[in-house]
């Protein structure tokens, strides 16, 4: 009975709660919490105290031998960054010309279709206003049920359709879809 | 009105800022002018874009192991115990393979074995069996190279998922002989070129296929040279080509398309005539 007495007198600090409220919950253990806080504070902060070599003392205990092995030689890391930038150059190159060849035949048809046709010109060169639905496309979407009715509206003209895919790393497990039902959309 | 027309042309000529010869200007003996208006055709270049990445070549993959390994020697120790619960199987299994990276590396000769005792290994290891029971899942990721690369199936849609694959079809021409030519036709009464376009790929490849034209501008365009028999002045054939790509879908080919392949630059190069590949290479991308 006394040690009984003796555990409830302890449980409860008696400066914090008055008497007449009853205390259920076991009191909470004064250090958990604290481990947790602790090790978030070393996370974010680490120690600043300058008697190590690394500034923040943070880096690993072996720092000077692993990058002995990372790196050869200042001259071997200069030729190796050099070499990079002459592979990043030439691959910059090769796309560029790649670019400007297409550039010159689009430039080279128009100027034909331009002296071809005056008619089909003016008209290649026109700008679709992507908001714009044409009469024709009206009259099919009120024909429509619903579902296929926002389906058909969604490819925007002048606008990159949904589905053009961005390439991956490996290809989806079902591969290329063949079986795909049309949907017929006026020219 | 012709003498107006002429007048025109030469102004128009003298002020283009980008002067494109209209005539072919190669051959020595001036070919003769076309009498009556060019013959205009549509063409569409459909494109299957790249499905997958592409792969870094042996001086990449050097490069960013090389860089990877500075970083490893400089960066922060990895805050273990905050990340992991102290003596979990995770924080087991994460400890075994940075040891195993950090093998790779300083290479094998680097680290020092006397960490772990053989039985705390076997625990180890034990452990690591466990939780890849436990997480055992069926997604396995496919391989990058398709079995229709291997079988050489020039059909699949799915073949060459690294490079950009072109739509070409085989057809009868005029002499009798097969020849490869990308899908092309005349556009009809009032018709624009881009539409014709579209019409032609449906006409010759069936409505299978998600495809997008992507402009009202062609891309380019061949016009092969007339040969220079004095005897009727025919009227030169324009071909302008127009860039689309393929979501979905596949082609079903009509009667009159002999076959069908999906091919990449260099393939077309085998396949298609030395002029026709002439005027077409430079629309193509190489990659």
């Amino acid at each position: 009975m006394a040690s009984s007495l003796l555990a409830w007198s302890r449980a409860r600090p008696i400066s914090l709660t008055p008497a007449h409220v009853r205390q259920y919950a076991k009191p909470a253990d004064a250090n958990a919490g604290d481990a947790r806080l602790i090790l978030i504070r070393r996370a974010l902060y680490p120690g600043n105290i300058r008697n190590r070599a690394s500034p923040t003392g943070t880096w690993r205990p072996d720092v000077r031998q692993t990058i002995q092995r990372a790196i050869p030689s200042v001259q071997a890391h200069h030729t190796i960054e050099r070499a990079w930038l002459l592979h990043r150059r030439l691959v910059r190159k090769r796309r560029e010309a790649e670019l400007a060849r297409k550039f010159e035949c689009m430039k080279g048809a128009m100027n034909e279709l331009k002296r071809v046709d005056s008619r089909l010109y003016s008209e290649a060169n026109k700008v679709e206003d992507p908001r714009a639905r044409s009469k024709v496309e009206m009259e099919k979407m009120k024909q429509l049920p619903a579902l296929e009715a926002r389906a058909f509206d969604a490819r925007i003209r002048g606008l990159f359709p949904r589905e053009m895919r961005i390439p991956a790393e490996t290809p989806s497990k079902n591969g290329w879809n063949y079986e795909w039902k049309p949907i017929e959309r006026p020219l | 009105m012709s003498r107006l027309a002429r007048r025109c042309e030469r102004l128009s000529r003298n002020l283009a800022t980008v002067a494109s010869d209209p005539l072919p200007s190669t051959s020595s003996p001036r070919p003769p002018r076309p009498s009556s208006k060019p013959i205009l055709y549509s063409s569409v270049i459909l494109n299957r874009a790249p499905i997958l990445t592409p792969s870094p070549t042996t001086f990449e993959r050097a490069f960013y192991a090389y860089q990877q390994r500075i970083r490893r020697a400089l960066h922060n120790p990895f805050p273990s115990e905050f990340y992991f619960k102290q003596g979990s199987l995770l924080e087991a299994r994460f400890n075994s393979e940075e040891r195993f990276r950090e093998k790779v590396a300083w290479g094998p000769t680097y680290a020092k074995e006397e960490d772990l005792s053989p039985e705390a290994k076997a625990a180890e290891q034990a452990a690591m069996d466990q939780m890849a029971l436990q997480e055992k899942s069926d997604d396995k990721l496919m391989p990058r190279v398709h079995p229709s690369d291997e079988a050489r199936d020039y059909h699949s849609l799915d073949r060459k998922g690294r490079r950009n694959i072109y739509l070409i079809i085989q057809r009868a021409a005029e002499d009798g002989q097969l020849v490869w030519e990308f899908p092309q036709g005349q556009p009809v009464e009032d018709e624009l070129l881009h539409q014709a376009a579209q019409r032609e790929l449906y006409a010759h490849c069936g409505k299978n296929m998600d495809t997008w034209i992507v402009a009202r501008k062609p891309i380019g365009m061949y016009k092969p040279s007339i040969p220079t028999t004095t005897s009727t002045p025919t009227p030169e054939a324009i071909t302008f080509f127009f860039k689309g790509h393929i979501m979905a879908g596949q082609v079903n080919p009509e009667k009159f398309v002999k076959d069908f392949a999906w091919v990449t630059k260099q393939e077309i190069e085998t396949r298609v005539r030395r002029a026709y590949w002439e005027g077409v290479k430079d629309m193509l991308s190489d990659h």
